[in-house]
């Protein structure tokens, strides 16, 4: 394989990695905590676009032969079903997150209810519309072709769109958040919630703000690989989750760039990997992200915390 | 009970005390289905390829298991021991995060090794016991074993340097605890019982393969703890007996059993946050115990 088709492979990869990472490296720097139902949101963003561009259901499930009385193109169901996963998001926070902080439980417990949040979800899946995959249309992209020649390699446009959206997605984040009243009031929380509050910043509106954010963030990503290599089924979201989690510490807990750029470094070691020892393949990021582990335990990009006494 | 089902849940609490231990000393390590993995491997290897411990009658000779069990658990220790160093450096979530990690790395070396046999695993792991009520004794023996050696940890000074790094590292190592060998012990410690446990699994489940080790158990054994109570042993048991044995026992709903389970994970800890057992449900439980018998048995009449 020739060097340019492993670069597109790879960022391609890479950049939904980050995506995931993104949502995870959102709530983390505002709560602490790992959300473990993010998997599952990123997989109903992928049943969510399949609907939305009028798929039917297949013959199992509760929800068997369904289909929504509209059709909307790709554009215009992506989106939306990223509102949808943002609107799940929202709600895993209200069931698990919530009570936990009203409580002041330990941090350590909200691992436990939001994977029980996730088994829901994707076992909630299971129940509606079975365990077979979907496949999106690749016509679903209108007129473009299906790939297009660059540099004497042959790109895949949902390959190119997945990068392209990506970056976007990335870089309205970045200013956004340096920019903006809520974007600044976000990471005033992340900073410290208790003086956040009491400058009359509304941290449990930065809470919500963080989950929807990154719930919307994993639904478009999930509508982007389920569009690039069909939806394997209610547990396909798990190992991008578990991969997207790598990620995220190997660029550093919290950082923005951080979840960016070990997303793309993981993503284009995979593709590296050459095809005869594509067995080793899955054990390539996580490698990466133990040997950087022992030269930084902060990550890439973690800025290291100072210790309390 | 079915005898298989209570197989399951005596190794699910097993697994959960080797959850327990690390986190006994404030280490959120989620290491354990990799070590069990490993150890059951030894013992599928060992007693399917050596003719020695695959014996020649209906059963293979119990000694064979307790040399495997031995060899099963060194090697997962050995592991650990070699990779205990640099990885306790990391704290919290990164320590948690790179033990999933290492779960994936080992279950990536399992399917892809040259002997592991690939997906499917290894087949035909020869029976110690004829049946599976010998199975539920012996891992109730090593049970009752692992709880004592809890027990006694409570009363050694390595249990209560454990429970001090757990409560404060740096106050721990002001008063001249060696917080890295203690942190590294009970990482050992955890991964020999996670190694020792999957060579009993491996012969009670007939075949093995690298799905033994996966995310999905590093975090199903980690709600184990949360949900049975992390601070005292008898938590991690109750937990991990319960949990082992509710998607069985929720069978008959058919289609909502996983959402039911996650259900039950979800309220678990917002309904008990410091899980099931805790030091005063113990005691009130121990004063209980206490009055019964003296009720029972009280003299009449002199």
């Amino acid at each position: 394989m020739d060097l340019i088709q492993i670069l597109v492979n790879g960022l391609s990869v890479g950049a939904v990695y980050g995506l995931f990472a993104l949502g995870y490296t959102l709530v983390f720097s505002v709560l602490g905590v790992i959300n473990f139902a993010h998997g599952a949101v990123f997989t109903l963003g992928a049943y969510f676009t399949y609907l939305l561009i009028g798929g039917a259901v297949g013959a199992n499930g509760l929800l068997a032969g369904f289909a929504l009385p509209f059709a909307l193109p790709f554009w215009g169901a992506l989106p939306l079903a990223g509102l949808g996963a943002a609107l799940v998001a929202l709600l895993v926070e209200r069931v698990a997150f919530r009570p936990l902080r009203r409580r002041r439980a330990d941090p350590l417990l909200a691992l436990i209810t939001s994977l029980g949040a996730g088994v829901i979800l994707v076992n909630l899946i299971q129940l509606l519309v079975g365990a077979e995959s979907y496949a999106i249309p690749t016509g679903a992209l209108g007129g473009l072709p299906a790939s297009f020649p660059l540099l004497g390699a042959r790109v895949r446009t949902v390959q190119a769109l997945l990068l392209a959206i990506s970056l976007l997605l990335l870089a309205v984040l970045s200013l956004w958040l340096e920019g903006s009243r809520n974007g600044r009031g976000l990471q005033a929380v992340a900073e410290d919630a208790e003086t956040a509050q009491l400058l009359g910043i509304d941290s449990t509106a930065m809470v919500r703000l963080a989950f929807g954010l990154s719930g919307f963030l994993a639904g478009v990503a999930g509508g982007l690989v389920g569009l690039s290599v069909s939806i394997a089924g209610p547990y396909f979201g798990i190992g991008y989750g578990l991969k997207g989690l790598a990620v995220l510490v190997l660029g550093g807990l919290g950082s923005v760039p951080g979840a960016v750029l070990g997303g793309l470094i993981v993503g284009l070691a995979e593709a590296c990997v050459p095809a005869e020892a594509s067995g080793w393949k899955d054990a390539v990021g996580y490698g990466f992200l133990f040997l950087v582990l022992l030269v930084r335990p902060r990550g890439l990009l973690g800025r290291p915390l100072p210790t309390k006494v | 009970m079915d005898a298989g089902l209570l197989e399951q849940m005596l190794l699910g609490a097993l697994l959960a005390l080797s959850v327990y231990l690390p986190l006994r000393c404030g280490q959120l390590s989620l290491a354990t289905p990799g070590f069990y993995a490993v150890g059951g491997y030894v013992a599928a290897l060992l007693s399917t390829g050596v003719p020695a411990f695959a014996g020649t009658g209906a059963t293979s000779p119990l000694p064979a298991l307790l040399v495997e069990m031995v060899l099963a658990g060194a090697l997962a220790g050995l592991i650990a021991l070699a990779i205990g160093g640099p990885v306790l450096r990391l704290r919290g979530i990164y320590l948690a995060i790179a033990t999933i990690a290492l779960v994936e790395i080992l279950r990536v070396i399992n399917l892809n090794l040259p002997f592991t046999g690939g997906a499917m695993g290894i087949f035909g792991i020869p029976q110690p016991f004829a049946q599976p009520e010998g199975y539920v004794a012996f891992t109730l023996a090593l049970l009752a074993l692992a709880c004592w050696l809890c027990q006694r940890l409570e009363a050694l000074r390595l249990g209560r340097a454990m429970a001090a790094i757990r409560d404060d590292e740096l106050a721990a190592a002001c008063v001249g605890i060696d917080t890295p060998h203690t942190k590294l012990i009970a990482f050992v410690a955890s991964a020999l019982l996670a190694g020792v446990t999957g060579a009993v699994a491996a012969h009670f489940f007939n075949s093995w393969n690298a799905r033994a080790g996966s995310f999905d158990a590093s975090i199903t054994t980690l709600a184990f703890v949360v949900f049975g109570g992390s601070r005292l042993w008898p938590g991690p048991v109750l937990g991990g007996l319960l949990l082992t044995a509710l998607p069985e026992l929720l069978r008959p709903v058919g289609d909502l059993r996983l959402i039911l389970f996650g259900a039950v994970i979800l309220l678990g800890p917002l309904f008990f946050p410091q899980g099931l057992v805790t030091a005063e449900r113990l005691q009130r439980l121990q004063t209980l115990a206490a009055l019964l018998p003296r009720r029972r048995g009280a003299p009449l009449a002199p």
